[in-house]
């Protein structure tokens, strides 16, 4: 199952950028999940979710999201999501996530604010 | 002259209807096409078979010079010798009469001997033969003789010259009970006809009329019911004018049914309002009218001379008989009531020769009408149970005021359904007021109004609705089996243009009784317009739901939900009118777009799969995206969609359960139906997500968000329990696009 996600990941340091599919729905959450948990234990503390190949992100692929926010909360992680469509930052609105997680309109400035992170931890 | 009455007629006021059937009577007699024509004119006592046969009579007689008619009344009791020399003089009389132009003649007594003595020395055309015959078979007790002689009197008569006589001969069934020597009258009569070829037109109440004897084509047989619905209000309209009576055209209508349209009960019931100072003003004037008629008036005293009984016997088989809709057999009858079997054999025959019984191998059946139904039920409580009158008559009012009601719907069965054919019919392209198709617009505008909804001309500006342009209708008898109000079909294309995609079919729903539509009304129309759909290949179609009466709030609040378009009484004569003033032109093609279109519905079944909520995203993108939705809308459509599904699914009660899927795209909105065949609303409800939802600094509880989604991404939803399922309700109000707002269009 992990070799499905290799191509959709990129690794930039401490941190990993992961890129879910067009649609998250149970299966697909609990992929992200188990790739988040590989990589926290690989000792990544920054987690970059780019929803810009996402459309529709179901309510069972929001919990499971959720629980991925609270498991590397729990190794002292981030996760930065990025490319979120309208739709589903208006998804995460309501659920009351984005009050969370710190958003970004791309991957280039979610990297970014990951870098800057990652040197704050390291100072 | 011409317009001289040789037998009494009713006045000229009071005839209705029979115009075209004396018409067509008058000229078969006249026609020559080489065979004589035989017509029998069949139907119940008192529809007006006497008043047609004078009438023809008197037209021919005034009305030209090639037949000769001789109009002649069977009586019950006459012997077949007595009858001979009655048809004989009254032949002769108006053989000469037509010949002389001396209508006197006809109906004026006129003795056998002075005829005689009239034709005496005039041999030529050989009537002076038929007295002398006549007279030589009388001294020797030949009947027989007297008979034949007398019927083959108009067939020599015809064929001496001097015109072809046409016989016009009342209540002929009267000659089946004449007997002699084995044969009976009418077959005599059928047999000189037969040999002679004469014409004839003949009235009878029995419909099985003996004419094996004559040549197969001759005979033509009239079916005379009483007057139609129209001629029925007419006749009695202008009565209650004549007498000064007042009326409600309504109850009229009740009247004209419950009469079955029979001239004598209807003048009957009219004269006793005038006797009495009664009106037909509303049901129970009319009842309680109808009541005193039925059981001491006129109407009861025709009845009880027509019914003749003599002893309980004859009552108990007719009131038993009435009370009955099949046949019956007599020997069941017979034990049940306790009768000798002679003596209700001898009461069906004889009911049977008045036309109020059937019999048929040894089966009884009631061939009376409502009228006389009640007239018997009513000397049955009478006479044999003992009830007095005024009990028995207020039974009589009370089943009938309870009866009434319902009979006013009956009345209006199938009125609706051919107006609103006639009106789909009609659609060609117009332009209609849209509130026209929706009930609770047009009631709130009457209510805002404060006015009658006559004066709703303001309408007119109302925002349009481009008809379709409808090239057939048909009803669903073909298609459903079951017994239910009718749905009309029609079958049209939108936009002024020909292809697949503007085909639509229009299905409309009748409501005829006098009850609002109601909530069951709604549920079952469209669950048969989804049934029926399979039959249809367009995907367009249009439901309309038309009541009478028009809806019930319950009702309104689910058309809406529906999508359904409603119409009642009022909106439905506005949308006649308004098509009249358009003179059925059609409206120039409009310009494609949300504005114009009308409603689309489109369904999809999902299966039990993964990702098949996909497929109804990929279905509400497509239609949202025709409708004019943005893409942020689309996406809050497609979101919720999925949810819906997702829910569906979750709480199908079966593992391959299968969730149904309704898109219906109207001007103003989407409405989105999930329905599976699951569970209850509480489990769908969803309700701990929200209320356990964390503050700001915990993280929000992870399941349970499905129908909170669905309420924060789509305008309305509605949780339902449906027979065996659950229904998840969403409608998304469209934005045009670029507006930007939240702002309704509509």
């Amino acid at each position: 199952m992990k070799n499905n996600f290799k191509k959709n990941y990129r690794d930039i340091g401490t941190s990993v950028i992961l890129y879910p599919d067009n649609y998250i729905n149970d299966i697909e959450g609990e992929k992200i999940e188990e790739m988040c948990e590989d990589f926290l234990k690989k000792g990544f503390k920054t987690i970059i979710i780019d929803f810009s190949g996402t459309e529709i992100i179901n309510s069972i692929g929001v919990s499971i999201l959720i629980g991925i926010i609270e498991r590397v909360r729990l190794n002292k992680g981030i996760v930065f999501f990025s490319g979120l469509k309208k739709i589903n930052q208006e998804i995460f609105s309501i659920v009351g996530l984005t009050k969370h997680i710190q958003v970004f309109n791309t991957e280039e400035e979610a990297v970014t604010s990951a870098k800057d992170t990652a040197s704050q931890m390291m100072m | 002259m011409k317009d001289k009455l040789i037998f009494p007629t009713c006045p000229e006021a009071e005839f209705f209807g029979r115009k075209d059937l004396i018409s067509g009577l008058c000229s078969a007699a006249t026609e020559d096409k080489g065979i004589a024509p035989g017509i029998f004119l069949v139907g119940r006592y008192w529809v007006g078979k006497t008043e047609v046969l004078r009438r023809v009579h008197n037209e021919l007689y005034w009305g030209q010079a090639g037949s000769v008619p001789v109009y002649f009344q069977l009586s019950r009791s006459k012997d077949p010798a007595a009858f001979a020399e009655d048809f004989l003089r009254e032949t002769l009389k108006q053989i000469l009469a037509f010949r002389t132009r001396t209508p006197e003649l006809a109906t004026h007594e006129v003795s056998l001997e002075r005829l005689e003595a009239e034709l005496e020395g005039d041999e030529e055309d050989g009537l002076y033969g038929f007295i002398k015959r006549h007279k030589e078979a009388k001294r020797a007790g030949d009947a027989l003789s007297q008979l034949r002689n007398a019927l083959s009197l108009p067939c020599h008569s015809s064929k001496a010259g001097g015109g072809r006589v046409f016989l016009i001969l009342d209540d002929i069934d009267e000659s089946a009970r004449m007997r002699l020597h084995g044969t009976t009258v009418l077959k005599e009569f059928l047999d000189a006809v037969g040999r002679g070829s004469t014409a004839f037109l003949a009235s009878s109440r029995l419909r099985r009329i003996p004419a094996s004897g004559l040549p197969t084509g001759a005979i033509e047989i009239n079916e005379m019911s009483g007057l139609g619905e129209e001629a029925s209000i007419s006749m009695l309209t202008e009565l209650c004018r004549n007498y000064g009576i007042a009326f409600d055209t309504e109850i009229l209508r009740l009247a004209s049914s419950r009469l079955e349209g029979n001239p004598m009960y209807m003048k009957n019931m009219v004269w006793a309002a005038r006797r009495s100072g009664g009106n037909f003003e509303t049901l129970k004037d009319f009842v309680d009218l109808y009541a005193v008629e039925v059981t001491e008036g006129n109407i009861a005293f025709a009845l009880r001379s027509l019914i003749s009984l003599k002893g309980q016997s004859g009552l108990k088989v007719l009131n038993h008989s009435s009370r009955i809709a099949t046949d019956a057999s007599l020997e069941d009858v017979t034990d049940r009531l306790r009768l000798k079997p002679d003596e209700a054999a001898g009461v069906a025959e004889d009911m049977a020769s008045r036309g109020i019984l059937e019999t048929n191998l040894g089966a009884i059946k009631w061939d009376g009408d409502t009228v006389t139904k009640d007239f018997v039920h009513f000397a049955y409580e009478t006479m044999v149970r003992g009830k007095s009158a005024d009990e028995a008559r207020t039974q009589l009012v009370r089943e009938w005021l309870k009866s009434g009601y319902s009979l006013r719907s009956v009345i209006w069965q199938g009125r609706l359904k051919s107006d609103c054919e006639s009106l789909l019919k009609a659609f060609n392209g117009q332009s209609i007021p849209r509130v026209l198709f929706n009930n609770r617009s047009f009631s709130a505008r009457c209510k805002n109004n404060g006015t009658a909804r006559k004066n709703l001309e303001a309408i007119s500006e109302d925002e349009p609705f481009l008809l379709p342009q409808i090239v057939g209708t048909f009803d669903t008898l073909r298609h459903e089996k079951a017994e239910a109000p009718p749905i009309v079909v029609a079958h049209g294309f939108q936009n002024n243009r020909y292809d697949a995609n503007n085909e639509v079919v229009w299905l409309a729903g009748i409501k005829e009784a006098l009850q609002p539509v109601n909530i069951g009304d709604i549920e079952n129309f469209v669950r048969r317009c989804a049934i029926l759909r399979e039959n249809f290949k367009t995907t367009r179609i249009v439901r309309w739901m038309i009541g009478r009466e028009g809806f019930s709030s319950e009702a309104i609040k689910r058309i809406d939900a529906e999508g359904v378009y409603s119409s009642d009484i009022v909106q439905l004569g506005m949308i006649k009118s308004r098509l009249e003033e358009q003179g059925g032109k059609t409206t120039p093609a409009a310009p494609a777009g949300p504005g114009v279109a009308p409603i689309k519905e489109f369904e999809v079944i999902l299966p039990s799969a993964s990702k098949a909520e996909l497929v109804a995203a990929r279905a509400a993108e497509e239609i949202g995206t025709e409708m004019g939705f943005d893409e942020h809308a689309i996406g809050q459509i497609k979101s919720a969609l999925v949810e819906a599904c997702i829910n569906a699914f979750e709480h199908s009660k079966t593992r391959l359960g299968r969730v149904f899927l309704r898109f219906i795209a109207s001007n103003d909105r989407l409405t989105i139906h999930v329905q599976n065949q699951g569970t209850d609303l509480d489990r769908l409800s969803g309700k701990g997500a929200v209320e356990e939802a964390s503050g700001p600094e915990t993280m929000p509880h992870r399941r349970g968000w499905g129908i909170e989604l669905m309420r924060g991404l789509m305008d309305e939803v509605r949780l339902e329990n449906i027979r065996n399922g659950a229904k998840i309700v969403m409608v998304k109000y469209l934005i045009q696009k670029g507006d930007g707002s939240n702002e309704k269009q509509f």
